[in-house]
């Protein structure tokens, strides 16, 4: 097996701005589907709150092809159960799920 | 395969795997967008799809199972791919027939195979000559 690097850790320094806070109100972008991704059908479409911002990491589709691209943040969104499921029961419970920062859009 | 009754016998099998959707022909030149977006959809993103109840039980990994993550993982720490890589391989490109019929363990091992011959890391030539010395090294 010949050891060839064909990924390395990204730059640090050219990071996206994070543009959101916790108990901003986003939207889950709807972009097309094609060869990979990590943002759910269900969220698509559908506005939530920034229940908190996390870490800063590679986006899924650049690092899925080993692409090294900036780094951006990630949040953690909470919908309530009722905007994505309109069958569902309960008025109260939330789903919460993780976004890099460009699938989010301000609403 | 030298028997031409198991020939026709995986031949049936095949035809088995056949799409629920399938157009005989290959110049349907035009499908709906809804059907467009079902093909482009990444098979592992499979939240509110509808399923059956499921019974839950508990097992044990099996030694190939282990030796498989081990090869991805270690495939991963000398920088040959990375876990999003990994996923993609695994979880997407390999289709839905494959994704709904292997094992979980044994689309790790298709996606690390694949990946070294797409790399260049190993030929397909001697991957399926390995292969086949392994096999009959166990059926003797």
């Amino acid at each position: 097996m010949k050891d060839k690097k064909t990924s390395k850790a990204p730059e640090k320094t050219d990071n996206a701005p994070a543009r959101f806070k916790a108990g901003d109100r986003v939207r889950v972008k709807d972009l097309p589907n094609m060869f990979y991704s990590r943002t759910q059908m269900y969220a698509r479409g559908v506005s939530g709150t920034i229940a908190a911002r996390t870490y800063q990491d590679l986006i899924p589709e650049d690092e899925a092809f080993n692409r090294d691209g900036r780094l951006e943040q990630y949040y953690i969104v909470r919908f309530r159960q009722k905007d994505l499921w309109e069958e569902y029961p309960s008025e109260k419970d939330t789903l919460q799920t993780e976004f890099p920062d460009r699938w989010l859009e301000p609403v | 395969m030298s028997l031409r009754s198991e020939l026709r016998q995986q031949y049936d099998i095949i035809g088995s795997l056949q799409p629920a959707t399938h157009v005989p022909q290959n110049w349907n030149y035009e499908i709906p967008s809804s059907l467009y977006r079902a093909y482009m959809h990444p098979p592992h993103d499979v939240g509110g799809q509808r399923d059956v109840p499921l019974q839950y039980e508990e097992k044990e990994e099996e030694q190939w199972e282990l030796n498989t993550y081990v090869t991805c993982e270690v495939l991963g720490w000398r920088g040959i791919w990375n876990a999003e890589e990994r996923r993609r391989r695994a979880d997407n490109d390999l289709g839905y027939t494959l994704y709904l019929g292997m094992p979980y363990y044994g689309r790790w091992i298709w996606a690390a195979a694949r990946m070294l011959v797409d790399k260049n890391h190993v030929s397909l030539t001697e991957l399926l000559e390995k292969i086949a010395e392994v096999k009959s090294r166990h059926e003797r």
